[in-house]
């Protein structure tokens, strides 16, 4: 950090942003952080740190422009960008992700920071609000981490509805509705947790590094809370991985937490609520999708990676889906505890490295597109709150589901039988 | 004359006393051998067995795809198969090392003629067993692939791939070994030539039209909003 920072390095509030060439969405994320601290901080207290991976297409001094007046409130540091970063696209945008999170935590440890908000450079229609929503909660209410909730449209983070947060609310107790998200707020305390944990910048895991600082979060007993904060849209970006790369590293992040932190969550029983602040608001429908397609993908997975799904399905799952695989649309529709046992068994195929991940994980896709047809074709037409209470149920048999998982876990030689 | 005939029965009988008395000690070695080949091929299948068992390797052959490994093997036990055929290269060892003891020219010169053939037979053996996995690994790659990007002869692609794997794997061992090179070589060539030059007048004649159909469904995108478009986290 910059000597003439470092001098006046005391910032309760810092903004800390990681880009790799985004021109595209940049200035208007700086102009919403400026006119957010502007109007709801005092800017003279809070410091925009960017943590930049060596852009080449001028995204900071996009960034500069955009903050105007405010640029002597810009810290800009930057982070190493290895070679392995830029193989495969990650989902989230940000090649090497864990190593910019760790560069802007440390510079708010520097800076003293109370609080440190980290925002997702990819966002679009970022309101100046957000950064209000965001800070609140950990400057007055003293929490300590403060996850967004998104207002989405039926078939919009179908992801992070049908495996991410079910799963992580099972394992970890905690319903934190998107547990992956690139826009978090934490605590000064909590940047100390996650500065003093190890390995989690680099490697496979700095791809799912949002899901470990959620995880930390919650296994390390700090406050947790959601903040209503509207629709979410982000950037369509030509490098962005396809679906099945999307699962792999998602779902992989997923299954790697779990297996670290397998004796935390066995000792978890049941899930609490978190306090949400703010309104949670309705999304539209969106662009309509042809659930023929994710049906047809379905049959075609089940045609065709049977032999492969059986390396981790017991037998019984497997008649079960050829029943699925068999019935017609109208009667297309996936049973809750069904898609849990597959969730864990896969999981547990994970751990066991029955398959290459990326095999195992790549397999999964058809599956994933069957349960989203049927969840469109019972939900997709119905309001928030039919969406809502559709996700409750197949979270609560997640939860139901998590005994067997656990018995899979510490039983291996039961596992597949 | 009866004194001279019994002089040349003397000599013969000395000679051949002589040579078998030569001969006789190479003999007790190669039995020697051949007896501690015995005991130890024995020792060494009997504890590879237990300890590859200790190992779960039959579980751990299975999960790695090892299935030539497990079709060929003596009641579906991978490490019985092993410690098996161990045994059977101690034993032959010890052949080959007792024949190398006899003071005789042809025994030894098959001996070594076989100790120099053992490292080409090895690296075709691990040349047949890597080949397996990578067939099966990049099979398995294909077709998840091709399923994923709803390609409906995602099977025939990902059985086409494993047997251009293996058919590659078993020519270089055989190469390896030294069996019909000239032949084997020119018999790959013209039958992998000739499966590109039918590929490429396939998709090129036969697939025109679907292939424009699946470009232009690709190139469409918005219209049919692919699930790839969609925000899935």
């Amino acid at each position: 950090m910059p000597d003439a920072d470092r001098a006046a390095a005391v910032a309760p509030i810092v903004v800390g942003i990681g880009t790799y060439n985004n021109a595209g969405t940049i200035a208007a994320i700086a102009r919403a952080v400026r006119d957010g601290l502007c109007r709801d901080f005092s800017v003279r207290d809070s410091r925009i740190v960017l943590a930049d991976g060596g852009s080449t297409d001028g995204t900071p001094d996009l960034v500069r422009e955009a903050l105007g007046d405010a640029a002597g409130r810009l810290v800009q540091v930057g982070y190493p960008l290895h070679p392995v970063d830029l193989f495969d696209a990650p989902y989230h945008g940000l090649p090497g992700r864990g190593r910019a999170l760790a560069a802007i935590l440390g510079a708010a440890r520097e800076l003293g920071a109370q609080v440190c908000t980290v925002l997702d450079a990819n966002a679009e229609g970022l309101a100046p609000g957000w950064l209000a929503a965001l800070i609140r909660p950990v400057l007055d209410d003293a929490f300590d981490f403060v996850a967004p909730y998104y207002a989405r449209a039926p078939h919009e983070g179908a992801l992070t509805r049908s495996i991410v947060y079910p799963v992580f609310r099972a394992l970890y107790g905690v319903r934190i509705r998107q547990p992956m998200a690139g826009d978090f707020s934490c605590s000064g305390r909590l940047v100390e947790h996650f500065l003093g944990q190890e390995g989690w910048q680099d490697g496979a895991r700095a791809v799912g590094v949002d899901i470990w600082t959620t995880t930390a979060a919650v296994c390390g007993g700090f406050r947790l809370c959601e903040v209503a904060l509207g629709a979410r849209r982000h950037e369509t970006r030509g490098d962005a991985p396809d679906l099945s790369m999307t699962i792999v590293q998602v779902v992989g992040a997923l299954f790697a937490g779990a297996e670290r932190r397998a004796e935390f969550w066995q000792r978890v029983r049941g899930s609490s609520a978190v306090p949400v602040f703010g309104q949670p608001t309705e999304a539209g429908d969106g662009s309509p999708i042809e659930i023929g397609r994710l049906i047809e993908a379905f049959r075609l997975g089940h045609r065709e990676l049977r032999d492969v799904w059986a390396a981790v399905l017991p037998p019984a799952t497997g008649v079960a889906l050829n029943r699925l695989a068999q019935a017609d649309r109208p009667s297309f529709a996936m049973d809750d505890d069904l898609w849990a046992r597959i969730i864990y068994d896969f999981a547990i195929g994970h751990r066991l490295r029955v398959l290459p991940a990326d095999h195992l994980l790549r397999a999964l896709t058809p599956l994933y597109l069957g349960w989203l047809a049927a969840f469109l074709e019972q939900a997709g037409t119905a309001g928030a709150a039919a969406v809502e209470e559709r996700i409750e149920r197949l979270s609560l048999a997640f939860e139901r589901q998590k005994p067997y998982l656990i018995s899979r876990w510490r039983w291996p030689e039961r596992f597949n039988a | 004359m009866w004194d001279q005939v019994h002089v040349i029965f003397n000599r013969a009988a000395g000679r051949i006393v002589e040579n078998i008395a030569n001969f006789l000690p190479g003999v007790v070695v190669l039995l020697a051998l051949l007896v501690l080949a015995l005991v130890t091929a024995v020792i060494v299948r009997v504890v590879l067995y237990r300890l590859l068992r200790g190992l779960d390797f039959d579980r751990w052959a299975a999960r790695s795809g090892m299935a030539m490994l497990i079709d060929w093997s003596p009641n579906r036990s991978p490490a019985l198969l092993v410690a098996r055929a161990v045994q059977w290269m101690i034993l032959a060892l010890g052949l080959l090392a007792g024949l190398s003891a006899l003071d005789a020219a042809m025994p030894s010169y098959f001996a070594m003629t076989v100790f120099r053939y053992i490292p080409n037979l090895l690296a075709a053996v691990i040349i047949l067993v890597l080949g397996d996995l990578l067939a099966r690994f990049l099979a398995r790659s294909v077709l998840i692939s091709a399923v994923n990007m709803q390609i409906q002869v995602a099977r025939v692609l990902s059985v086409g791939v494993k047997w251009l794997v293996l058919i590659m794997a078993g020519t270089m061992a055989l190469e390896q070994v030294g069996l019909g090179r000239q032949i084997l070589l020119l018999a790959f060539g013209i039958l992998f030539g000739g499966i590109v030059l039918a590929m490429a007048l396939a998709v090129g004649l036969g697939s025109k039209d679907a292939v424009s159909r699946t470009l232009d469904r690709q190139l469409r995108g918005t219209a049919d909003h692919r699930t790839d478009d969609i925000d899935h986290v």
